[in-house]
């Protein structure tokens, strides 16, 4: 046996080279779904596409208030705020050996518009501001569409986006949007090679046929699985639900960057990953949750990047958890609201819109619990549901704390006493494997329990089909939701949250017409510090109104191999940095 | 021989619509919205998750989506999986040598651990070869898989350094997809001989040695458990005793005479052993992070990617006829009284 092992041992010394110091290997948990940036808006794919693909400006390190100039070099807006003109970065070449300029700009922006799929980001961002819609015509116009109706949807794409000259773009707003520019950061807006996808079968970009691409599954094209970018890495070899190889663009404008191999590995089980990581075979690991730091932490070769144990790194999250307790559920079918009566073995489809319910669940809920238990002490609370960080969170709008006592007061006046003495039945629903949101149920049903014996919370895990079949349907009195911004400006949070219209706000029924008011105007107002002070004054109007029960924010945690060097953490891009940007000795 | 062979192959196209029909038929039995599941990568999406249905026609009645899939069939494609975002064929491609090869390291190994160990337990009933072989399989049986994958992932690879996860080192999986690779057969050992690489084949055989091992281990530990039992229970039967009687020597009868016979059972789980070998050994491939068909048709059902789960029940289905035929056909081979017309 001796013998053996130390044969092993000699062989793999032969073999175990590695990896140089300048390939970089990354391992998680994420299928990419795919390398076309106008379908991409999962993070596996963004994490290639952001290296592979460039935009017009991008985020500068860390920030998301302060961007740099990438294919642009500079850019105007015109006084009205309508247009926006770039003058492009000259010389740059494309992966293929193609000259990059307007025109792969015009073509990238006016494929994005076009063809844009419902499963992409397009309509979440850029595209409803160059257009005026979320979504692409087919869906936007109905069956019953008239030519002349796709002809006016067409010429809004052929006006949103305009060569100058070979060296200048302007784009043309249908209204002025102070978000415009962090939405022109989403990796939907990054620009391909025009010559190089039209060659390869793609939309040859003119008017004649475009109506063909329409909401096509870009899956089944050849950018699907091949890439030819501006970017610092090029595409080397996708093998799907393995690996992705990438290799330094030596020619890149930028300087050629030091990491030469970037290869991100599909690891699906989390214990895999670690050894990985103790070997020196990965030199970025996932963490499927911050409660397996001890495995990795303090271990020889190993460097953990915590936000909350190394303040001076300053790295905030960009997500935003909280509680929506619906106005308007569906009661079809709805297993969630027993009776569907307020008979003490139910709740009816609007139970929620009494304010006392819902300021009787915020102090229900012990956010203390929730910091020790989910995110193991790295948290803290927010004050609204916009992350501290952006423009506008304002750390002055109260906050609810755990108070049961004036929980029971609320409870006791909502529905004019009635659900007090009657009681309530209601579920909360979670996907199941999701801890954290079962924390969160057992959390608020324990304590609405304890209040009054007549209330049963029962917490009910299901499926993630199932999940999402019923919040997709309306049918979750009280879900745990969670939102990552698809672009960096407070309208993504606040407009999602609050505004009747907004995703959020929409789907739980809630609306304030003052609210609605503060929002409009802060989604066109240019000036920085006029917009701040809306925002604060929408947080102070929600916390009267107490729509969610938001749930603190955790903090980012990057687990990397120590010959790392370089790392910071960009909550909006998808692995937090760019491989450029990094070097390994 | 040739008559029942043919026979046997009809079934084909029989289990392929079977199956493939209750495939589509069971999903009829979740919304459309949970369908879904496979375009819907995150819950921000789910804004538009009318479109998203319409896109993709997941609300259209099972006939028409059923219809649509044998239309593609017969032109040879077997769609889109969405899980690892190439088709369902290029994907079977890029996977189904990698499982062979894993397969064919671990079926050899546990054949002829298991028969060898099963026939020495029996020889030696209730002695201490027995006991200690009886006491591994009983072990190693009702070990669960990832149990054992972990243990010899952590003390091995983690503890020791040794092995590795997945097909190939970095550096040479960097090798591999260089232009002057060139794959001859997809199976990456018969590849790096053809192109002279033997440093690559070493590699790809030191990373298959803990998930074969894995299997080895587990797998072996049931062929000895029959194998034991089948030989006894030949050893007791009439033609044993009259071998003996007419004065032939131990070592003939038992090799000649009772092993034969003994050996019928093992032919069936040898089969289905190599089935389930061949249609991907789902934890072992996962937790090695061994690129082979199993972790993918996991995670696409877990997923609803129809096309893939579909293609992989059809493989499924397939293998599982042709297995039991050559299955059949041993028979014919160890046990002179079965004749097949």
């Amino acid at each position: 046996m001796k013998k053996v092992l130390s044969l092993l041992a000699a062989l793999s010394l032969g073999l175990a080279l590695a990896a140089g110091s300048d390939t970089f290997v990354y391992q998680s948990f994420g299928d990419v779904d795919t390398l076309d940036p106008a379908q991409a808006y999962d993070t596996a794919s963004g994490q290639i596409v952001e290296n592979v693909y460039e935009t017009l400006f991008g985020y500068k390190g860390e920030s998301v208030t302060e961007y740099e100039p990438r294919l642009a070099e500079s850019y105007e807006m015109s006084a009205d705020g309508l247009s926006y003109t770039f003058k492009l970065r000259q010389g740059v070449s494309f992966h293929s050996g193609n000259a990059f300029s307007c025109k792969d700009v015009e073509y990238s922006i006016q494929r994005a518009l076009a063809i844009n799929p419902a499963d992409s980001g397009i309509g979440y961002t850029f595209g409803p501001t160059l257009t005026g819609y979320e979504v692409n015509a087919n869906d936007a116009l109905g069956e019953e569409a008239t030519d002349d109706q796709y002809t006016e949807y067409w010429n809004l794409i052929d006006n949103s986006v305009v060569c100058v000259d070979d060296a200048t773009v302007q784009f043309n707003l249908v209204s002025a949007n102070p978000a415009f520019f962090a939405q022109m950061l989403f990796m939907g807006a990054s620009i391909v090679d025009s010559q190089w996808a039209i060659a390869n079968g793609m939309w040859d970009g003119s008017a004649a046929t475009w109506r063909d691409w329409i909401g096509v599954d870009l899956r089944e094209y050849h950018l699907q699985s091949n890439m030819s970018g501006t970017g610092p890495y090029s595409l080397v070899a996708w093998e799907p639900g393995i690996r992705v190889v990438a290799a330094a663009n030596e020619a890149y404008w930028g300087g050629a960057p030091a990491i030469k191999n970037a290869i991100v590995q599909l690891v699906d089980d989390e214990a895999a990953r670690i050894q990985a990581l103790k070997a020196g075979d990965a030199d970025e690991i996932v963490l499927g949750s911050r409660s397996s730091l001890p495995q990795v932490e303090g271990q020889p070769g190993v460097k953990v990047y915590d936000a909350f144990k190394d303040t001076s790194l300053g790295w905030a999250s960009s997500a935003v958890n909280a509680v929506q307790m619906s106005q308007a559920i569906n009661m079809e079918d709805n297993v969630n609201v027993g009776s569907g009566k307020l008979d003490g073995l139910g709740i009816p489809a609007d139970f929620f819109s009494d304010v006392h319910v819902r300021k009787c669940f915020n102090y229900a809920f012990d956010r203390d619990a929730y910091i020790n238990d989910v995110l193991l002490g790295a948290g803290s609370t927010i004050t609204m549901a916009l992350p501290k960080s952006y423009l506008g969170y304002d750390p002055n709008v109260p906050e609810y704390v755990l108070d049961l006592e004036k929980a029971e007061e609320e409870c006791k006046q909502a529905w004019g006493g009635e659900l007090w003495e009657k009681g309530m039945y209601l579920t909360i629903t979670y996907n199941t494997g999701n801890t954290s949101r079962q924390t969160v149920a057992e959390i608020l049903a324990d304590n609405l329990e304890f209040i009054n014996p007549k209330f049963t919370i029962e917490t009910r895990g299901v499926q993630w089909s199932t999940f999402l079949d019923e919040r997709g349907n309306k049918k979750l009195p009280v879900s745990i939701i969670g939102w990552v911004p698809d672009f960096a400006d407070p309208d993504n949070f606040i407009h999602i949250f609050y505004a009747s219209t907004g995703y959020y706000a929409g789907q739980n029924g809630y609306v304030n017409a003052a609210i609605d008011e503060l929002d409009a105007q802060a989604r066109v107002n240019p000036d920085a510090a006029a917009r701040a002070d809306l925002y604060s004054q929408i947080g102070k109007l929600a916390y009267e109104d107490a729509p969610y029960v938001l749930l603190p924010q955790g903090v980012p945690l990057l687990v990397m191999s120590d010959k790392v060097q370089g790392v910071y953490n960009n909550p909006n891009l998808s692995a937090g940095y760019l491989w450029k940007d990094i070097t390994k000795n | 021989m040739f008559a029942f062979i043919v026979r046997r192959l009809f079934l084909v196209p029989l289990v392929f619509f079977g199956t493939t029909l209750l495939i589509i038929l069971l999903l009829q039995s979740l919304s459309p919205a949970q369908r879904a599941v496979a375009f819907v990568k995150s819950e921000a999406q789910l804004r538009n998750i009318d479109l998203i249905i319409k896109q993709y026609g997941l609300d259209q009645p099972f006939y028409v989506q059923y219809g649509k899939w044998l239309g593609q069939v017969a032109q040879g494609n077997f769609g889109f999986s969405k899980t690892v975002g190439e088709p369902v064929l290029t994907a079977f491609k890029r996977r189904l040598p990698n499982t062979i090869e894993l397969a064919v390291l671990a079926f050899i190994p546990i054949m002829i651990i298991g028969i060898w160990l099963g026939v020495i337990a029996a020889l030696n009933r209730d002695k201490f070869l027995d006991q200690l072989s009886r006491t591994l399989s009983i072990f190693f049986w009702s070990l669960p898989t990832f149990v054992l994958a972990l243990w010899l992932l952590t003390v091995f690879y983690g503890g020791m350094g040794l092995f590795g996860l997945g097909q190939l080192s970095t550096e040479h999986s960097l090798d591999i997809i260089k232009p002057d690779f060139q794959r001859y057969t997809g199976f990456l050992t018969l590849d790096s001989i053809f192109n002279g690489r033997f440093d690559i084949l070493i590699d790809v055989l030191y990373h298959l040695v803990l998930p074969v091992v894995t299997l080895v281990l587990i797998s072996s530990a049931q062929i000895v458990r029959i194998m034991r039992s089948s030989l006894l229970d030949t050893l007791s039967q009439d033609f044993v005793r009259t071998a003996r009687a007419k004065g032939l020597a131990d070592s003939i009868v038992n090799r000649k005479h009772a092993l034969r016979n003994a050996l019928i059972p093992i032919v069936t789980l040898a089969s289905f052993t190599l089935i389930g070998l061949f249609n991907g050994v789902i934890i072992t491939e996962t937790i090695f992070v061994y690129p082979g068909i199993g972790n993918w048709l996991a995670s696409s059902a877990v997923q609803f990617d129809v096309p893939a789960v579909l293609a992989g029940a059809v493989f499924t289905a397939v293998t599982v006829v042709v297995a039991n035929l050559l299955a059949d056909i041993s028979y014919a081979l160890v046990d002179p009284r079965i004749r097949y017309n």
